[in-house]
């Protein structure tokens, strides 16, 4: 499982770092749009600067080709000999003027033209009422410079309105050549002349991105491509910011933001020229800020185009995913699923008791540390189930044939063991420890272990060992060596008819002896003497004095290997012969 | 045709013991035209038809004449207000006299002197009104104006003298009913005075005393005192 591990933290390494790239990236992007978003403003605020100065000249071009016009020189000339302008003249002068800005061709056609004489005077006013005539309107830069013989271009205030105006001087030709006036033609500043300028700048697949325009005298709204109520102050506070008389440079400075309602915009400024410069006009040009996209908004913003074949590695993405799948699928299978596999496998056989243990050593890591603990397991349960049998003895007392919970005296072969395998990593198992009742009648000499405890009544309950100490097992008869007598068998000695049913009895702790008779050992003489009887077999032979030494000698035996309190014993028929089992008794 | 410029503001009786000095400015050759007071989007070109007019300089002179003699009473000025500009741009008043500027035009215009704000009363004048002002101490020289029309700008200067003139476009200028006696004669040049030595003329008794001033070339301003 180690790679695993390794191959998800690497998977969760690289997660995190693309979360993190995920949810980070828009900001440099964002920031980046936003920096192209105020170029983009600042070349904008250029480019109608330029597109405003054509306009001027398309303007004077126009103001001096309404100047040559031969009734205008004449009609201006003949004012300008005039000490006083009548009402008749102003009239005949207005509509030579009005019928000459109908003839215009385009669509530049001037709001109003002011027709000046030499002196300064208005002589009429053409398709407006902004002036009257006989009004003095010399002293205006842009009057007295086209008097001196100037075309130039201005841009007045008027009535809250804003005029592009441009003027020509009007040039009477014939000789003497003099000056006769001057043509004023005023274009009025207009949402639709806003929108014209800014039309270059729109795209209508991306409204979201297009550059708008307003007009402003002070704190006033003139005109703009949108119905926008920007934030006066935030543009004044830009507007006060700007000085030097290059007013082109404007356009360079530090674009700022500004909000209009629930919108927020990033606009430049530029001041405008001439005379409406001290009504503090300027116009701004302004983009509506591109939301904040963020992780999500930047998903949201990509389209089909994005994720085509041609801008979108998806062979690559792909073999990745592929990759890192069967990556993470190859070592979960050598990690987990072929050791589970096997293990499994080795389970199947343990429960068909093909095997007796897990294969330790067929299995790694925690599949193999699994096995070590189920055959752990498995040694403790054997251990516990002797106990338990022994225990179940002793609560009961002798168990019919086959039972767990007695030990049969008699049995000639090896003391049944546990089923306990008998390998175990490291070695062998230990021997188990063959039951304290193993002995014989028929043994000549005590078992190995612990000399015979002196007999008394009351012996205090020994603790049993944590561990029991292998004794030697219990050889089979054939087994043997042939110069050891067999063991003395009961059958050798008792004869008697096997009784239908067991009769447990128990031990006393007194010691047999040639004197006086153990009523017990006597009991179960007496018992096992008519048992054998009643079984047909010979009892010649059968003493009590050495029955009970046999039985003495095995009970301490037993009390010695078990720490039992007392041994029963119990007279059974075995096979049609008399059979007597031993059982420590533990508690009293 | 030779139009008088020349303005007399006090009339009063010196008809008997009263000469007239008359002269004409030596004028050097016109200046450069000064750049425009406002730009528009493009610079201004000159016509292709004819050439420019010269830049005349003689709207801005004011011709000056001062005596020994003080003026006790000096008379009402009245300067015109025609459209965008005054009919006059410099004008000269005597120390203490009543300035009264009359809007012959057909707008409304409110007027302040950029020198001294309290100058002229405050409000506007409206059409074929009036606003009457005295001139103040000699010596000073005030710029009036309308902030809404910042193109309007007209040049008071007062002066300790009655007798001051304007000359017509060629320079040429007359002051009537000056008591005879000797003067110093002093030219203002757009409400400055002209960077030349005072020109001593004394007006006789009787007729015409004729005097041709010498105005420097490039209209040189004598430096301001502080």
């Amino acid at each position: 499982m180690f790679l695993s591990k390794i191959w998800f933290f690497v998977l969760a390494l690289v997660a995190a770092a693309a979360a993190i790239v995920a949810l980070v990236m828009p900001r440099p992007a964002q920031r980046t749009l936003v920096t192209e978003e105020r170029h983009r403003l600042g070349v904008a605020c250029g480019v109608i600067d330029i597109l405003l100065a054509d306009d001027a000249r398309n303007r004077v071009e126009l103001a001096g080709t309404f100047a040559r016009a031969p009734e205008i020189v004449t009609a201006l000339e003949n004012a300008s000999n005039a000490d006083r302008l009548d009402e008749a003249r102003s009239k005949q002068v207005r509509e030579l003027g009005e019928k000459l800005i109908d003839d215009m061709k385009g669509s530049r056609k001037p709001d109003f033209a002011w027709l000046i004489d030499r002196r300064g005077r208005v002589v009429a006013s053409a398709k407006s009422s902004s002036a009257d005539a006989g009004d003095v309107v010399a002293g205006r830069p842009l009057v007295d410079d086209a008097l001196a013989g100037y075309l130039r271009d201005d841009l007045w205030a008027l009535n809250g309105t804003m005029y592009l105006v441009a003027a020509a001087p009007v040039v009477k030709r014939d000789p003497p050549v003099a000056y006769a006036g001057v043509v004023l033609l005023g274009h009025k500043v207009t949402n639709e002349l806003a929108q014209k300028l800014v039309q270059t700048f729109h795209d209508d697949k991306h409204a979201e991105r297009n550059i708008d325009l307003a007009f402003f005298l002070g704190n006033d709204d003139v005109a703009g491509s949108q119905t926008t109520a920007l934030d006066h102050k935030a543009l004044g506070d830009a507007v006060g910011k700007l000085s030097g008389n290059e007013l082109a440079k404007d356009c360079q400075g530090d674009a700022f933001d500004l909000t209009a309602g629930n919108d927020a915009f990033t606009a430049v400024v530029g001041r405008l020229p001439g005379e409406a410069q001290s009504h503090q006009a300027f116009f701004s040009v302004y983009i509506k800020q591109p939301e904040a996209r963020g992780f999500v908004g930047t998903l949201k913003a990509v389209d089909k185009q994005d994720l085509s074949f041609k801008y979108f590695p998806w062979l690559l993405v792909g073999g990745l995913f592929v990759l890192v799948l069967a990556g993470g699928i190859g070592l979960m299978w050598l990690e987990a699923d072929r050791p589970l596999k096997r293990l499994a496998a080795d389970a199947v056989k343990l429960a068909k008791n093909e095997q007796e243990r897990l294969r330790e050593e067929a299995h790694g890591g925690k599949f193999g540390s699994i096995a070590r603990s189920v055959n752990i397991h498995i040694d403790k349960l054997g251990r516990d189930a002797k106990s338990a049998r022994t225990n179940l003895d002793q609560l009961l007392g002798p168990a019919p044939e086959g039972s767990l919970g007695t030990i049969d005296l008699l049995a000639g072969g090896p003391i049944p063991t546990s089923p306990l395998p008998v390998s175990r990593p490291g070695g062998p198992a230990p021997a188990v420890t063959p039951p304290p009742s193993d002995f014989r009648f028929g043994d000549a000499t005590p078992p190995p272990g612990p000399p015979p405890r002196p007999t008394h009544a009351a012996r205090p309950p020994t603790p049993a060992p944590a561990r029991p100490t292998p004794p030697p097992a219990a050889m089979p008869p054939a087994a043997m060596p042939p110069t050891t007598p067999p063991p003395l068998r009961l059958d050798d000695d008792i004869l008697g008819a096997p009784t239908a049913k067991p009769v447990p009895i128990a031990a006393s702790a007194s010691q047999p002896n040639e004197g006086p008779v153990d009523p017990y050992f006597k009991q179960v003489y007496d018992q096992f003497l008519a048992v054998k009887k009643s079984c047909n077999e010979p009892t010649a032979g059968l003493t009590y004095q050495k029955f009970a030494e046999k039985l003495v000698r095995n009970r301490d035996d037993l009390i010695a290997k078990t720490g039992c309190r007392e041994v029963r014993f119990t007279v059974y028929v075995k096979d049609g012969k008399a059979a007597l089992k031993a059982t420590p008794v533990k508690d009293a | 045709m030779v139009r008088a410029l020349a303005v007399v503001l006090v009339l009063h009786a010196v008809a008997a013991h009263a000469g007239t000095l008359i002269g004409k400015l030596e004028l050097p050759a016109p200046p450069e035209r000064p750049p425009p007071a406002t730009h528009g989007f493009l610079d201004r070109t000159e016509n292709p038809l004819a050439p420019l007019k010269p830049y005349s300089v003689t709207a801005q002179l004011v011709v000056e004449l001062d005596g020994d003699e003080k003026p006790a009473a000096p008379p009402q000025v009245i300067w015109r207000l025609v459209g965008d500009s005054f009919d006059r741009p410099v004008i000269a008043v005597p120390a203490g006299a009543e300035v009264v500027i009359r809007d012959d035009s057909k707008t409304a215009r409110t007027l302040v002197a950029k020198e001294d704000g309290k100058l002229i009363p405050p409000g506007p004048i409206n059409p074929n009104g009036t606003k009457p002002f005295r001139s103040g101490d000699s010596g000073k020289v005030y710029t009036i104006g309308d902030s809404d029309a910042p193109h309007l700008k007209g040049t008071l200067i007062v002066v300790n003298t009655l007798y001051v003139a304007y000359p017509d476009e060629l320079g040429r200028f007359e002051i009537a009913d000056v008591p005879p006696g000797s003067y110093k004669l002093r030219i203002w040049y757009g409400g400055k005075l002209l960077d030349r030595p005072d020109d001593d003329v004394t007006i006789a008794t009787k007729g015409k005393t004729d005097f041709n001033p010498k105005v420097p070339a490039g209209m040189p301003v004598r430096p301001e005192r502080k």
